[in-house]
This record gives C-alpha cells, structure tokens and sequence, in this order.
C-alpha cells in the first residue's frame, strides 16, 4: 500500500521581479510534524505561502490533499493556517474571534468546538478578555485556537513560537506532538534549530530559497556534528600559542592571521574550551580573548548546503 | 456572510472616522442654509449646481465613502488579518458582498440624511424634490461604495488615488468634458435626481435617465466583479 502525500511541492519557483526567493523547490510531505527550517531571509515563509494557496507560484505546482492549492476555497476546510503575522482584532474578545473563525469555517456545533479549541490552547479563564489585551504569546495561542477549530487535518504554522515564554512552549510542544499523534500532519517553520529539533520528525532545510536538506532530524544533526568550527583566539604571544594549540587532538588545523590574532579549526569545541586555558596556563601565555567566527545559524545552515 | 458583515462593521465603526464623517455630512446642510439666509439668495439653479452637485454629489459624499471604503480591505491588507478570511472555506463573494454591504451600511446613513436635509432647505420643504435627491444619494453611495472598495483592494494608495479621482474625475473633467460624464458617478446621480423630479436639474444633465440606470448598475457590478477576482487571484499578504 502507498500513502499519497498530503502536500506535494513540485519544482516550484517563486520570484519578485528580479529577485528568486524560492528555486525550483520539490518535495512531498507525509503525516506526522514536518520542520520547515532555515535562516531569515532563506525563503520559508514564501514557501508556505505558496502550500497555503496565499501566493501563487511563478513555476511549478502545490497540490494538497491531491488538489491545487491555489483558488480553492473549499479544500480549506481540512487545512488550518497560522501565519507569522501576529496582529489580531484587538477590539474583539478572544472566545469571539474564535468562535468567528469557526462561523468562517463552516463549523457545526460550534459552541462546542470553540470550548474545546480554547481548552486545547489552555486559555479558558482569558476567552472573555480583548485580545488587544493579551501578551504576545497569549495572542499566539488565541491565534492557534482559530486555527484548530474546525478540527482540520492539515496545520500549516509559520514560526507559532514567536513571543512564547518557557512554559508556553512546553505546552506548545506537547499540543503539537498530542495533534500529530491523532494522525494529523503538521508543518511548521522555524529559524531556531533546537524547536524544530524538539517537534519535528522530519526536516525541511531551506537556504537561499532552495531545498538544501531533506530527511530525518538525526540525520541532518549527525551532519553538523562534523562542521568544524573557527576560534579566534588573541594572546600575548600568537606564535608560541599557535604552535602549542596545533598539538592537542581537538584541533584539525591553525594559522595566525595578519592582526596577530590565532585562528584555530576545530570539530570537538567541546574539549577545545577545557583544553586551551590550560595550555595557555602551562605555557604563561596570557588569553585575551576566545571567541567563535561562524556560531550564527546561516553558517550552520551554510556548512549544512556544502555538504 | 454574517460574520465578515459583523467584522468589517466593527471595523469601520471608529470613533474618529465617524466623526470626520459627521462633519463632512453636516457641511452641506451648514451651507445651504447659510445660502439661504443671506442678502443675496442663490437662485434655485445655483443651488443645484454649487450645492448638490458641485459639492454633495461630486465632493462630500465621495469623500465619505472613501474614508469608509478604502478601509473595508486596505486596513486588512495592511495589517495582515485578511488571510484569515481568504483561508476560508467560502466563496470569494461572500467576502467580497458583506464587506460592500458593510460600508453602504455605515456611509448612507451619514449621505442620506444629509441629502434629505439640504435639499429640504434648498428646494424649501419640497418633499418630493428632497426625496428624489435622498433616493439619488443612497443610489451614489452604492456606486462609490463599489469603486473604493475595489480600489482599497488594488492599492495600498486608495485614499490618495481616491481623492485623486475625486477631484480630477468628478469634480474637474465631468464638468467641461461631455464624454466623461458617461464615466461619471456624479452624473448619473444627478439624472437620477432629474428622472424622479423632472423640475430639478432640468438643465443640468444630458445623459437620459435609462442611459444612467444601465451604467449605474455596470459600475457597481463592474467592480464588484473585479473585487471578486482581485480576492482570487491576489497575493494575500
């Protein structure tokens, strides 16, 4: 037996004049959490766009449920979407906007339905409060309430962590992974490695609007565990440090820059950052500074493309 | 339909917008009773031509519903809660019609009784002259209702381009220019306001009053259809 997948993205391509922001992009999703990761700027949310029949392509095709995405209202019964937007109707209490998203939604028993999404997002006792006064991730959740609904089996949520604190998101976490275990697919986005690490089974990784890796999460970790890192490391005596530095096992490579300041090429930081202070110590070499060159997410996800 | 209804009224129902609505509106009466009760008393010809077309049909009232019109998808737009319509299980119509009727809703009033009232003064109790024009009013509400709608759809610059229109179109061109005012809102409310009273405006429109009905109503289907397929076919922000 074959599972169709529920969305299927096939070279697809979207520009804005001169600009490509996703390239020829293929891939399917099945049920389950599915990642959508990748640094600001790399694509995703257009991509998502894109899935949710918002925005059209320029090329290539989004089917979902077998269906065109794209001026198909009514296939949006079974799909729910959260954008990254977070404004809200301030003016309307919370329990109205979701009983409004579910009027919109066609939703029988609504009542009912409107207890049980505001339960699920654990905000029972502020449903009757304005939602222009709610914190950030209070609005986010109110936002996911409207979302679920009307009970759909496809949830397309663009960064639904922004502006949660701790606590949130462990009952994020839990809701998300509680909703994929009744058999729905979800796909969400993401900047932060570590959510998506947290949610998802299955990793999108998105760069520069293109399909850089695809696969299980172990996998695409198992692969950053292998990127080396740079250190910069400036000294009293650059020479004497980059020559004793070459020497421990955690270094692969060394060499002192024009400034005078040491560049050392690592895959183990780890054992790096126990085994340089007593290196200097030993050899009365006095540490100024250590500080790593490429700790942002787009030379992760930039190691990730070259691989 | 109801709860878009019900949401673009909230919308729309801000303090500070109807109060600019309410002194726009009150500006007509305001003068035509100043007019009135001067030394030198416009003929009923220069009441009609300064006060209900110049400035009621071709100028307040357009400027009414744009404050109201522009806002019904430009503010969605701009803040980004339209997605939350237009990932709705509904027909493109059902967005597009309530957010129509919501504005016609709040604007006419304002219009309407303003019409009424002015043109009570002017034609000094006339009924049947201050309803052919109250009736003509509603009737341009609808037609502009229409239009900015769709402009507040096309451009995130509606109130600009609107006012634009405003003054270019139906105040400047439609006025020297016969061709134009087959393309008028004004001029089809004024033959409107002819056609029911034939002793008004009798000089002042050379557009028959079938000719005005039929382009009436393609100007409000027209872009009521066009509304319609911008929500289809749009990037929705």
């Amino acid at each position: 037996m074959t599972n169709a997948p529920v969305i299927r993205v096939d070279h697809v391509s979207r520009w804005f004049g001169t600009v490509v922001a996703v390239s020829d992009v293929t891939f399917d999703i099945a049920p389950g959490i599915t990642g959508l990761l990748g640094p600001n700027g790399a694509g995703k949310t257009t991509l998502l766009r894109m899935m949710t029949g918002l925005a059209a392509t320029s090329r290539g095709t989004v089917t979902v449920f077998g269906e065109p995405v794209r001026d198909n209202p009514p296939l949006y019964k079974r799909i729910g979407v959260m954008s990254e937007h977070e404004t809200v109707y301030g003016f309307m209490k919370g329990r109205e906007f979701v009983r409004m998203m579910g009027e919109l939604r066609g939703v029988s028993n609504l009542e009912h339905a409107v207890d049980k999404a505001i339960a699920l997002v654990d905000l029972v006792d502020a449903q009757h409060r304005p939602m222009a006064t709610y914190s950030r991730g209070m609005r986010q959740r109110m936002r996911l309430a409207g979302t679920l609904v009307h009970d759909p089996e496809l949830l397309i949520l663009d960064e639904p962590l922004n502006g949660a604190d701790p606590r949130q998101r462990v009952h994020f976490t839990h809701l998300l992974q509680q909703l994929a275990a009744e058999g729905r697919t979800i796909v969400l986005s993401s900047h932060i490695l570590e959510e998506v690490e947290q949610l998802a089974d299955t990793v999108l990784l998105i760069v520069n609007g293109k399909l850089a890796a695809s696969g299980e999460f172990r996998a695409i970790r198992a692969a950053l565990n292998q990127r080396p890192y740079h250190v910069k490391v400036v000294s009293d005596s650059p020479r004497t440090l980059a020559a004793a530095v070459v020497t421990l096992d955690s270094v692969d490579a060394v060499h002192v820059d024009p400034d005078g300041a040491v560049i050392v090429l690592s895959r183990n930081v780890r054992d790096l950052q126990i085994e340089l202070p007593r290196l200097a110590k030993s050899a009365a070499i006095s540490l100024r500074r250590v500080e790593p060159l490429d700790d942002s997410l787009e030379s992760v996800f930039g190691y990730l493309v070259e691989q | 339909m109801g709860s878009v209804y019900r949401l673009t009224l909230r919308q729309l129902s801000g303090k500070w917008r109807l109060s600019i609505m309410t002194v726009l509106s009150a500006m007509p009466v305001v003068i035509a009773i100043l007019m009135l009760s001067s030394e030198h008393a416009p003929s009923v010809r220069e009441f009609e031509q300064v006060v209900l077309s110049g400035m009621l049909a071709g100028s307040i009232a357009p400027m009414v519903v744009l404050a109201i019109a522009a806002a019904a998808f430009g503010n969605e737009v701009e803040d980004r809660t339209i997605a939350n319509l237009t990932l709705s299980p509904i027909p493109r119509w059902h967005i597009a019609v309530p957010k129509l009727l919501a504005v016609i809703t709040i604007a006419a009033p304002f219009v309407v009784v303003s019409a009424f009232f002015t043109s009570w003064v002017g034609y000094l109790g006339d009924v049947r002259a201050s309803v052919a024009v109250t009736v003509s009013a509603f009737v341009g509400v609808a037609l502009y209702a229409s239009a900015f709608v769709w402009l507040g759809l096309r451009s995130t610059q509606a109130i600009g381009l609107g006012l634009l229109y405003i003054v270019l179109w139906e105040g400047f061109f439609s006025g020297f220019v016969s061709g134009v005012r087959l393309l008028s809102i004004r001029h089809y409310a004024i033959t409107l306001m002819h056609g029911l009273d034939v002793r008004r405006f009798a000089s002042a429109t050379d557009m028959s009053f079938g000719v005005a009905i039929g382009m009436a109503v393609l100007v409000f289907a027209g872009f009521l259809v066009s509304s319609v397929r911008l929500l289809r076919r749009m990037d929705v922000p």
